[in-house]
């Protein structure tokens, strides 16, 4: 008794050092107070390093748990992550909504534009309802080619098509194996589906399957970005990765390494114009054919419209244009996302027949014009067929006509 | 040193590291009760567009408290916190009178009559680029 | 130097016997202990936490990671009740298999019951406090419990959570805490720690059938009480260190109803024994009946049971009162495999 409350009184206060030393270890909190939002958050006592997201999204204004969830005053990741909306990608479509929407941001009305996700959960992209009704029809599942069903349920009470909803396909309900198999192989390229293993289709899900280019990213970390300018390299992820074989009800995947985007990468009974390996994807095909334009569409055809005369017109008419006089067009808010043309009011810019801004192309004195690459930055000029001893037929104007001339063989 | 006894030794040796304990425990305890869980106060204000305040005005900002004044010289403000013990001023014919012990300012935050003893403070009020007021606490 | 005021509380001297570890594990002292940590450590979270549903849970995790030394706060507030309830339940043993529940102490056997159950209340009241997710099945299914008695369920439902629906539970949940179930203990553990005093002290054979006659100061026994002290307090810093409370996302009442029932939903550790028996049958017999008719059951024993053998009281496992440790024994076991059974 005599030395042990000695010995145990040099314990406990032992413990007491140790309770202070292990107190000042801790990294101090860092407070970030979101404008938006004016709560107190924690996050980048530990993520002090990721980049900010983008020049629209900046973390003084929107803070991190507005878009991610997760626990703002927790210091321990475990409780901190356990309520994030989406696992690290709040994008993903099942929980966009909570995490994009709000009638201020991304789930707006049609009239000021900001019906983006409506958009995007009826687009084609997203609900694969051609490719499911195409192969229901073959096997005999349905009569027509009409879209009945769709990834997951989706209703378009405003319909401009006719296609007022879709019904969740649900491949263990069909009677045809066929059809079953197709549901157990090839559903694995619309953006809520995830990807298929292998560096080469590596993508997130949600908004982020396009607007988070993995490709930019040399290591396999996922990008804490979005971004509209978009590489062609991200649409591969799951464009031009290999074939259908519809009697084995399989996808037969491409074994090379493609480096050459001409002689390597599209498929070999393909021709393309200079424009076609040159551009990106996003440089032509416009913001309604990407991601819908809020209506149920049966089939990828009924959306896509862009052609080559779009930008470079016909030899009975100019490409449609449009002088910018509105500050607050939309092209000029496209160009601030993504500043490669530094639109000024009165600058004319190239419209599609839909009234889609082609606003990286614009219009030079001269009337010829230029075009930037929305990825690489590149420029480049073109003129308009009006005037040149081009020998289409105006009646003509599917690519492959204007392929006959202007294609380069692989 | 005197001789000191094994057991004696001891029960310093015990009392010792005690105290000590219980000094780290008291500190401990101070910097437990010294911590603010609510944000911040907001120091910086948007008054909105410069029209607003017409050359000559004097406005009193309610939710500040202050006065914005608009002179010749531009935009300037004086605290409306009485700086005796933290009322809020009102206006009177000469300037501002506290209603809780009776200090008095003139029309410049000079103190006119007591207990207050010092000038109220000038406040710094930016222009933006968009034409916006802001006032700054600090 | 003059004895104080604490040296004074302590009767001036006291068989040796009754002062060795062995003889009572010191669990009855480790228990007086730990409840003056967790009134000390409770005030000091009073400082931060917010007894509303909006507010609750994000105070805890201010004082779990903000506030200066509230992890420590809050793991020794959490660690030193769930060691409450152990303590006490091997001070309850204790008691039996020492025979130390005879005559005159039958009263206080009856005290200590009481404190052993309000223990649990207090237990079960301030899990409830965290206002998270895991708390919501635990509450929903405890009170409705409540509502199975017959005649009385209903209200005594309203008093235990201040209306007819949950949204309520929180802020009675917290006065009963703070306040009704403590102001309570407090009482009853003056009176029971009164009684010991008045009823002979700590179990043994009366002097005249006493084998050893040697005695010690009160100076002494204060040494061993303040060496114990500092045993359970490194040890509950070093559970507090190592072990953090557990603490999840905060809960509200209409989103737990929408949302469907989680894979496992457990109840706090102390009820799983309960909540295993209510897998079984109806609420009222297996939730309510069962639990009451044990706690009546254990009450009664020393009025039921032949009194021990003076000269057994105070020795472990005596034969004189073999049944009663039997039955406890059994009891005790039955708890414990239900509790284990239920993962």
């Amino acid at each position: 008794m005599r030395r042990l409350l000695p010995l145990f009184s040099f314990l406990f206060f032992l413990t007491f050092l140790l309770v202070w030393y292990l107190d000042a270890r801790q990294p101090d909190p860092v407070e970030l107070i979101p404008t938006l939002t004016g709560q107190p958050e924690y996050c980048i006592t530990c993520h002090a390093d990721l980049p900010e997201i983008s020049p629209s999204h900046p973390v003084k204004t929107f803070g991190c748990v507005s878009c991610h969830g997760g626990e703002r005053l927790a210091l321990d990741a475990d409780l901190a992550h356990s309520t994030m909306r989406g696992g690290a990608n709040p994008s993903d479509l099942t929980v966009v909504e909570e995490s994009c929407g709000g009638s201020n941001c991304h789930s707006g009305s049609e009239a000021n534009d900001r019906h983006h996700i409506q958009r995007v959960m009826t687009s084609i992209q997203s609900t694969y309802a051609g490719a499911i009704a195409n192969i229901r029809y073959t096997f005999g599942a349905q009569p027509d080619l009409n879209a009945r069903f769709g990834i997951y349920t989706v209703t378009d009470e405003e319909t401009k098509t006719g296609i007022k909803s879709l019904s969740a396909f649900d491949p263990a309900s069909e009677e045809n194996s066929f059809i079953q198999q197709f549901g157990a192989n090839c559903l694995t390229c619309h953006i809520n589906a995830a990807p298929r293993e292998g560096e080469a289709y590596a993508r997130q899900t949600g908004c982020a399957a396009c607007h988070s280019p993995t490709s930019l990213s040399s290591s396999e970390e996922k990008q804490h970005s979005l971004t509209t300018a978009i590489p062609y390299a991200q649409c591969n992820t799951c464009h031009n990765r290999g074939n259908y074989d519809l009697r084995t009800m399989t996808f037969v995947e491409r074994t090379d390494q493609p480096t050459n985007r001409l002689q390597d990468y599209y498929q070999p009974i393909a021709q393309f114009t200079k424009c076609e390996y040159t551009l990106d994807c996003v440089d032509c095909h416009t913001r309604n054919e990407a991601m819908g334009n809020g209506d149920l569409h049966a089939n990828k055809k009924d959306i896509q419209y862009i052609q080559c005369k779009t930008c470079h017109g016909t030899l009975d008419e100019l490409p449609l244009t449009k002088t910018l006089t509105d500050p607050n067009d939309i092209a000029f808010k496209l160009d601030f996302l993504n500043p490669i043309m530094d639109l000024k009011l009165g600058d004319t810019i190239i419209i599609t027949e839909q009234g889609e801004p082609i606003w990286n192309a614009r219009q030079l004195s001269d009337g010829t014009f230029e075009i930037v690459g929305k990825a690489t930055r590149e420029h480049f000029n073109f003129r308009p067929v009006m005037g040149t001893a081009c020998e289409q037929n105006p009646n003509e104007q599917e690519s492959r006509y204007c392929h006959e001339c202007h294609a380069v063989e692989k | 040193m005197t001789n000191l006894s094994r057991r004696d030794f001891l029960k310093l040796v015990r009392d010792g590291f005690l105290y000590l304990s219980g000094a780290l425990a008291f500190v401990g305890f101070l910097r437990f009760l010294d911590y603010d869980p609510n944000p911040a106060q907001k120091t910086e204000f948007d008054l909105g567009l410069a029209e607003k305040y017409p050359l000559g005005s004097r406005t009193i900002l309610p939710d500040i408290p202050a006065l914005l004044i608009h002179a010749e010289s531009g935009f300037t403000a004086l605290s409306l916190t009485c700086t005796h013990l933290g009322c809020t001023l009102e206006p009177d014919t000469e300037g501002f009178t506290c209603p809780c012990h009776n200090s008095r300012f003139d029309a410049e935050g000079k103190v006119t009559h007591g207990p207050a003893a010092k000038p109220l403070p000038a406040l710094r009020v930016e222009l933006t680029p968009e034409n916006r007021l802001t006032l700054h606490l600090t | 130097m003059r004895p104080s005021f604490f040296h004074h509380l302590h009767p001036p001297t006291i068989p040796a016997a009754q002062a060795r570890w062995r003889h009572t594990l010191g669990a009855g002292g480790t228990a007086v202990f730990l409840m003056l940590v967790i009134g000390v450590t409770g005030i000091l979270e009073m400082f931060y936490y917010a007894p509303n549903p909006q507010e609750a849970a994000l105070s805890v995790q201010t004082i779990a990671y903000h506030v200066p030394f509230g992890w420590l706060i809050r793991n020794l507030h959490y660690w030193s009740a769930q060691a409450l309830i152990v303590v006490s339940a091997i001070h309850f043993l204790r008691v039996i298999f020492t025979a130390a529940y005879g005559s005159p102490r039958r009263f206080n056997y009856l005290l200590g019951l009481a404190l052993f159950v309000l223990s649990l209340m207090l237990d079960f009241t301030g899990y409830i406090l965290r206002w998270d997710v895991d708390i919501y099945y635990p509450l929903l299914t405890g009170t409705n419990l409540i509502k199975t008695i017959p005649l009385v369920g209903d209200f005594l439902f309203r008093i235990a959570v201040g209306g007819d629906s949950l949204e309520t539970a929180l802020l009675r949940f917290y006065t009963w805490h703070i306040f009704g179930l403590t102001i309570l203990i407090v009482i009853l553990g003056f009176w029971h720690a009164f009684r010991v005093r008045r009823d002979g002290g700590i179990a043994v054979p009366p002097p005249t059938l006493r084998v050893h006659t040697e005695r010690i100061s009160r100076n002494e026994l204060v040494r061993r009480e303040v060496l114990a002290m500092l045993i359970v307090s490194i040890i509950l810093i070093l559970l507090s260190i190592f072990f953090p409370a557990p603490i999840a996302p905060a809960m509200s009442v209409r989103e737990a109803v929408r949302e469907s029932v989680p894979e496992s939903v457990y109840a706090p550790w102390f009820f799983l024994w309960v909540q295993q028996m209510l897998k079984w049958g109806d609420p009222l017999t297996f939730g309510v009946l069962i639990p009451l008719g044990i706690l009546t059951f254990l009450a009664i024993i020393p009025y039921i049971f032949p009194k021990p053998a003076d000269a057994d009281i105070g020795n472990w496992f005596p034969k004189s009162n073999r049944a009663a440790q039997v039955i406890v024994g059994l009891i005790g076991l039955f708890i414990l495999i239900l509790t284990l059974v239920n993962k």
